[in-house]
């Protein structure tokens, strides 16, 4: 699937290259040969619907090294995480050495969903945790282990979001494995994490010319204000068009005391030789494998520029502030390898 | 400097405003000793005065200020010449912390549910403790350690009538006596404070403590030493301070009198050591020129 997905993003690509993209002698890196025999084993849509919804303030915005507008960033995002959604998993292992794994799991336990001090009133308190773009479920499926097996509360509750039904379709798929309980405490719904006033929940593909991005025309619902204990973001802000909007989503949706926490890919130019070999391994390697592997060269092209085009620790954090929330004074973030990944924390202060 | 008068007109007196030079002022800020920090940095804010004149001259704009950068934060001297550095905790967290070790570390200790009630007393959510970071019961301890460093000049404000009568080494005593009592309301959840601080990662927090609390110890002692006993000295009582605390978490003694002793015997033993160390260096200097007249007078040329 993922192959034939991919000229979905290359027919997107030149009509986009041709008008809004930077010249190419000023993204050498950007090269690439296109190869010219594939495979095709779709079972995904291989034509983007073309009535994609046009956003009021199509500003521009930046795919990879590309500018591009802001609908139009919506539906490469859209195409690149249909055509990875089947091979993500063991292209995050290969690209990271398996390290993603131990990222994750640092990530759910230093936030101890789920723990409530014993009491002889409330032996446990209810949780809403909302993981946004967590569409294959890595971050949620933990995180409900977390709760219901390490901290023994099962009155937690996982809302999986993302705008990618095909991804979101995954995670619903992995989902069976898990035990009923926990089954029992996901849910699945389709939103653009910029707007989450409107949500809809996953409705499976049946037809291949369906759009695997959320339309929010098609919403039936919406999360309310102050309705959210802990939002998770893993690998997942980067690729938004409007991270400031985002944010101000985060912020309203929580309840006052609600934790935002962001794993995401960052700078590691604190330690300059470890970052050349990095800087190395990601542009060389990354797209190398994604063409043996998933077949598909643009979309971990894309990856790797986007995790170049994300802003610093700092500017990061101070994102996270501007929208509100409050922050630890250790930097309010955590770096991990060396700075390859951080996570940024933030609170919603009762006002 | 220019002055605002020379600033409304653009032009000329802009252009001069860009030679980073001619706009080094002094910090506006009241503190002495800033100055010597701060005009070593060139200063390119202008004062924000009417550009509406400007407006002609669009390719002229000064460069974009960089953010004031904050003076060395990671000083770990008792400075009498800058303010004191930023606190490392923020409002939202120094709340939560202080509502934590009030209210519930004397019943729960350096634990997770103590910060957890604490939240849930500020109508915060179970949650709400993990935005202090990876280690929030970490941050809860250094948070104590960084509290009772900073209260004590105010502590021994309050005691100015026991010292003022002190030698140095005498106040040093009763300086590091007033801190050790500051541990007494937890003493019995300090072994697991100390044991949480002794983890890998957060070593260099609490080595980083343990110095900024001999210095401060020394600096409120009025110990003037610009030689190199500067550093054995802090490091000695750092030494001596931590021993003493370890001590003190297994002392049943009423009063904890016996840690008291115990602290006077390090002093006492640091001292005679000091003593002993400068004795040979004494020898060893005398002899060494004395030695050295004997074979000059023997006609060897040195």
């Amino acid at each position: 699937m993922a192959a034939a997905a991919r000229p979905a993003l290359k027919r997107a690509l030149p009509s986009l290259r041709s008008s809004t993209f930077l010249p190419r002698q000023q993204q050498p890196q950007c090269h690439h040969h296109v190869p010219t025999s594939r495979r095709s084993l779709s079972t995904t849509p291989s034509h983007r619907n073309d009535t994609q919804p046009t956003t009021p303030s199509d500003e521009e915005t930046h795919f990879g090294f590309s500018t591009v507008t802001t609908s139009q960033k919506r539906a490469l995002v859209a195409s690149v995480f249909t055509s990875v959604a089947d091979s993500y998993d063991k292209m995050n292992d290969l690209m990271s050495f398996g390290w993603h794994r131990i990222w994750k799991d640092h990530f759910v336990s230093t936030l101890n969903p789920g723990f409530s001090p014993l009491s002889s009133t409330s032996p446990t308190s209810p949780q809403h945790i909302l993981d946004i773009a967590g569409g294959t479920g890595d971050i949620a499926f933990r995180l409900l282990h977390h709760a219901h097996t390490v901290n023994s509360n099962p009155n937690v509750k996982v809302t999986i979001s993302d705008i990618n039904r095909a991804m979101l379709s995954v995670g619903k798929s992995r989902s069976a494995a898990l035990p009923a309980s926990q089954q029992a405490a996901l849910s699945f719904v389709e939103a653009n994490a910029e707007d989450l006033r409107k949500t809809r929940p996953l409705t499976p593909i049946l037809s291949q010319t369906e759009q695997t991005f959320f339309d929010p025309a098609t919403a039936t619902s919406g999360l309310e204000d102050d309705s959210v204990d802990l939002y998770t973001v893993a690998f997942g802000i980067r690729n938004f068009s409007d991270i400031p909007a985002a944010l101000a989503e985060a912020y309203r949706v929580l309840k006052p005391g609600g934790v935002f926490a962001c794993l995401e890919f960052s700078k590691a130019d604190k330690h300059p030789l470890f970052n050349s070999v990095y800087k190395e391994w990601s542009f060389r390697a990354i797209p190398l494998i994604g063409q043996l592997v998933a077949g598909d060269r643009d979309s971990y092209q894309y990856l790797v520029e986007s995790i170049e085009r994300f802003p610093r620790q700092e500017e990061f954090r101070d994102l996270i502030k501007g929208a509100g929330f409050r922050v630890s004074g250790d930097g309010g973030w955590e770096d991990l390898t060396g700075g390859v990944a951080a996570i940024h924390r933030g609170m919603k202060p009762r006002e | 400097m220019a002055s605002p008068a020379a600033v409304n007109c653009s032009g000329a007196a802009r252009r001069i405003l860009l030679l980073p030079t001619t706009t080094t002022q002094p910090a506006t800020r009241s503190f002495p000793g800033r100055l010597s920090a701060v005009t070593s940095r060139p200063i390119t804010t202008l004062p924000s005065t009417p550009r509406t004149k400007s407006k002609s001259t669009p390719k002229t704009q000064p460069p974009t200020t960089p953010p004031p950068q904050p003076l060395q934060t990671r000083r770990t001297y008792h400075s009498t010449t800058h303010p004191p550095p930023p606190s490392p905790f923020t409002q939202a967290e120094t709340t939560l912390l202080t509502s934590a070790l009030t209210s519930h570390i004397p019943t729960h200790g350096f634990t997770l549910p103590s910060l957890t009630l604490a939240a849930r007393d500020l109508s915060l959510l179970d949650i709400s403790p993990s935005f202090l970071g990876p280690s929030p019961v970490a941050r809860l301890i250094h948070f104590h350690l960084y509290t009772t460093r900073t209260t004590l000049p105010s502590l021994a404000s309050q005691h100015s009538d026991l010292l003022s009568g002190l030698s140095v080494s005498g106040k040093i005593e009763l300086l590091t006596w007033l801190r050790l009592k500051q541990n007494e309301p937890i003493i019995q959840h300090w072994q697991q404070a100390l044991a949480v601080m002794a983890q890998p990662s957060q070593v260099p927090v609490a080595v980083r403590e343990l110095a900024m609390l001999a210095d401060e110890i020394y600096y409120l002692a009025g110990d003037k030493s610009v030689d190199p006993s500067w550093y054995t000295k802090r490091a000695a009582l750092s030494g001596i301070y931590a021993a003493a605390e370890l001590f003190m978490t297994t002392d049943k003694s009423e009063g904890f009198q016996e840690t008291r002793r115990f602290l006077r015997r390090r002093l006492q033993e640091a001292e005679e050591l000091g003593g002993a160390v400068r004795s040979v260096g004494e020898w060893v200097g005398f002899t060494a020129s004395a030695g050295v007249n004997v074979l000059r007078s023997k006609g060897v040329r040195i």
